[in-house]
């Protein structure tokens, strides 16, 4: 038996801030909720499961957000299982409610992510010292700038080309009413100016500490026919994971990333990427990785993904718009960030993005990561069924 | 065979934790000296309240006063109290029906013994001196024997001076033992020298050793010693000041790939200024008396290596 197209339906998401101080935990997640049964004008009965991911317990201090969240999430009486996979969390929570309906285990699957980092500190979770080894001493940054410099050593490429990224998605934010950061006077040379903090990654090109959640609605044929807005259809979708660190992994261009993306394109029947691609929303949280992502997901030849960004081909107006909601860069709830790309995806293809819609965007991938480069999740959605 | 090490590994947040607007109503309530509940769209009382409805999900926000007296529901002794839990004599947990109430609040019960407590027993809130807007300010039950307290009755939830949010400390205590891969590279270490161990499927040299190789999902045995010369392949000038880490800023933060080992470990570089530090430069460990790990790596005065022979090391 084929298997059950997936649908989304619903979509919504918090305004992002830096804190929510106005609400619970349990009032963050539901006012995403609300707003994606709003968007799909279903109600708390018409769901049939809840699939919930959040970042690493030790973030924010919730170690079973399935027990404490299920009353806000409607989900008494109901399945709810929780997903955990480090900052990839919200793409993989995607995927696994995806699975339920295209199994028809459940008929329509209510998926969340959220993340309150102003209730914690993301450092702290990331940096717990261990007896016996050998403290790191570097900060966030400090684990992503060494692998930027790599690129730029491999590639050649310019040392301008992260600003470029960061001084694109956070004038994308700015068409963007959800997300966090709104520089309205942000240029170009501010970007350049901006303190280094680790060198080869200046301030400006690393992202913000936010507070959000992200829903989305999920079902099946039947669903996608009462839907009252155009349904986005998920073409396909994958996830990868390999070890944080091993001899042999290319910390630039890690194999389980290119392995994920071959495995969606391959469901999606998509065989160039770079051509029938509308819209990529990447999971960018120091702005370098647009180029090295581009590289990894297949839309440029090795050395070839700053090439792309340079020459504007991942501007709004772009050949290949990437991040035209601003992306990780400009709104980062950690646990909800690989959801929103999934999410942005989504609307791209519905034709709901707003200010910050691609033009005809049919086709869209959506890619989150986490844990040092570890965990890979993605999907492509299209505005059409799939045919297969 | 090196002893097994052990440590402690306390992990220690003070989570913060905006309450909303029940939460907040509830702990404010309880500075005052009030309890409050919720009512349900099927018209129960919730003791403590909650945001939204378990039965239907919807958002309730009728709240009411119920009485600081109730009935225990159930309950178990504690004879050996830990600290920082609610009393230090023994005590009994109880669940308690307040009055007015429709389900049970968790709290302590100070009583002599487990002979003077029962299900159906009569209690009554003993309120703390010091109030702040907690759980706490409720310090325990005590046996109570007057009249019960009448019918719920709506309450707006209004206090001044609202507690909005509270910090929500947790504590996990571990014991920490490194286990047999690890202890023997540690034991190498104190005499300065870096030991790793071969995997013997793809020949590939792990430092720190684990104990088994992740590729190919085997057991490591054989030793191998490594270094202690390396080569940056690697890194970033760090320019602010991570909390807790007492080095002068700016520093280099590198990769470090020791000769023989199959992979890159990280540390610092020192004696040389830090915008000249490069991809390849030629590094050895400079140790520190009373530190297990080199303290940083210092330029060993050979050529630079050739960005080929560490370039799959990245």
């Amino acid at each position: 038996m084929p298997a059950e197209p997936v649908a989304v339906v619903g979509i919504g998401q918090t305004k992002h801030v830096a804190a929510r101080r106005d609400v619970s935990i349990a009032g963050l997640v539901r006012e995403a909720a609300r707003r994606a049964l709003d968007d799909a004008e279903l109600s708390w009965a018409d769901i049939d499961a809840v699939v919930i991911g959040k970042a690493p317990d030790f973030f924010e201090g919730v170690m079973m957000p399935e027990l404490y969240l299920a009353d806000a999430l409607g989900a008494v009486g109901k399945p709810m299982l929780r997903v955990h996979t480090a900052g990839s969390v919200g793409g993989s929570t995607a995927l696994v409610a995806a699975n339920l309906v295209a199994a028809r285990v459940h008929a329509t699957v209510l998926t969340l992510a959220f993340e309150k980092q102003s209730e914690s500190n993301a450092m702290w979770g990331l940096s717990l010292p261990v007896p016996f080894q050998q403290p790191l001493l570097a900060g966030a940054g400090g684990f992503f700038a060494p692998h930027v410099r790599a690129y730029m050593r491999r590639t050649g490429a310019p040392a301008t080309v992260g600003s470029l990224v960061a001084y694109k998605d956070r004038r994308n934010a700015l068409k963007n009413p959800y997300a966090h950061l709104h520089e309205h006077d942000i240029t170009l040379a501010k970007v350049q100016a901006s303190p280094m903090l680790w060198d080869p990654i200046r301030y400006s090109e690393t992202c913000p500490s936010s507070d959000g959640a992200c829903a989305m609605v999920l079902t099946g044929r039947a669903g996608a026919a009462r839907s009252p807005r155009p349904p986005a259809w998920v073409h396909g979708g994958a996830m990868r994971s390999e070890p944080t660190m091993f001899a042999g992994k290319d910390f630039v261009s890690p194999q389980a990333g290119k392995d994920c993306a071959a495995d969606v394109y391959r469901q999606a029947g998509v065989s160039d990427p770079r051509r029938e691609i509308d819209a990529v929303e990447m999971y960018v949280p120091f702005s370098w990785y647009e180029p090295m992502w581009l590289e990894n997901l297949g839309f440029a030849a090795d050395g070839e993904g700053w090439k792309l960004t340079e020459s504007g081909v991942t501007e709004l107006d772009g050949d290949l718009p990437v991040n035209p909601s601003g992306g990780v860069l400009s709104t980062n709830p950690i646990g909800a960030s690989g959801m929103i790309r999934f999410a942005e995806a989504a609307l791209q293809v519905r034709g709901q993005a707003g200010e910050h819609q691609v033009d005809g965007a049919r086709k869209a991938l959506g890619h989150a990561y986490g844990g040092g480069a570890q965990f890979f999740a993605m999907w492509l959605v299209g505005a059409e069924p799939p045919t297969t | 065979m090196p002893p097994v090490l052990r440590a402690p590994l306390v992990v220690e947040f003070p989570f913060t934790r905006s309450l909303g607007p029940v939460q907040s109503a509830f702990l404010t309530g309880l500075r005052e000296r009030t309890v409050l509940g919720v009512r349900t769209v099927d018209g129960r009382v919730l003791v403590p309240p909650v945001e939204y409805d378990p039965v239907t999900a919807d958002e309730i926000r009728d709240l009411v006063e119920v009485g600081a007296t109730g009935t225990v529901t159930t309950w178990a002794w504690n004879e050996h109290p830990r600290p920082r839990q609610p009393l230090a004599t023994p005590f009994a947990w109880v669940l308690v029906r307040l009055d007015g109430a429709d389900t049970s609040l968790l709290h302590v019960l100070d009583a002599p013994g487990p002979d003077a407590v029962r299900t159906g027993m009569r209690v009554r809130v003993r309120w703390a001196r010091e109030r702040t807007g907690a759980i706490t300010d409720i310090a325990c039950f005590e046996p109570y024997a007057g009249e019960p307290a009448g019918p719920p009755h709506p309450h707006s939830g209004s206090f001044p001076e609202p507690v909005t949010g509270i910090v929500a400390p947790a504590r996990l205590d571990y014991t920490c033992t490194p286990g047999r891969a690890q202890s023997r590279h540690l034991a190498a270490l104190d005499g300065r020298r870096t030991v790793g161990e071969r995997c013997p499927s793809c020949r590939k040299v792990y430092v720190p050793p684990r104990g088994a190789c992740p590729t190919c999902g085997v057991a490591t045995d054989e030793q191998v010693e490594v270094g202690p010369r390396g080569t940056v392949t690697t890194f970033c000038i760090v320019n602010i000041k991570a909390k807790g880490l007492d080095i002068e800023v700016p520093y280099v933060y590198a990769h470090i790939a020791l000769d023989g080992a199959g992979l890159a470990l990280h540390g610092r570089i020192g004696g040389i200024p830090y915008d000249e530090v490069r991809m390849g430069l030629r590094v050895e460990p400079v140790w520190r008396e009373g530190s297990r790990h080199p303290d940083h790596y210092r330029p060993s005065g050979e050529p630079d290596a050739d960005y080929d022979t560490y370039k799959e090391l990245l």
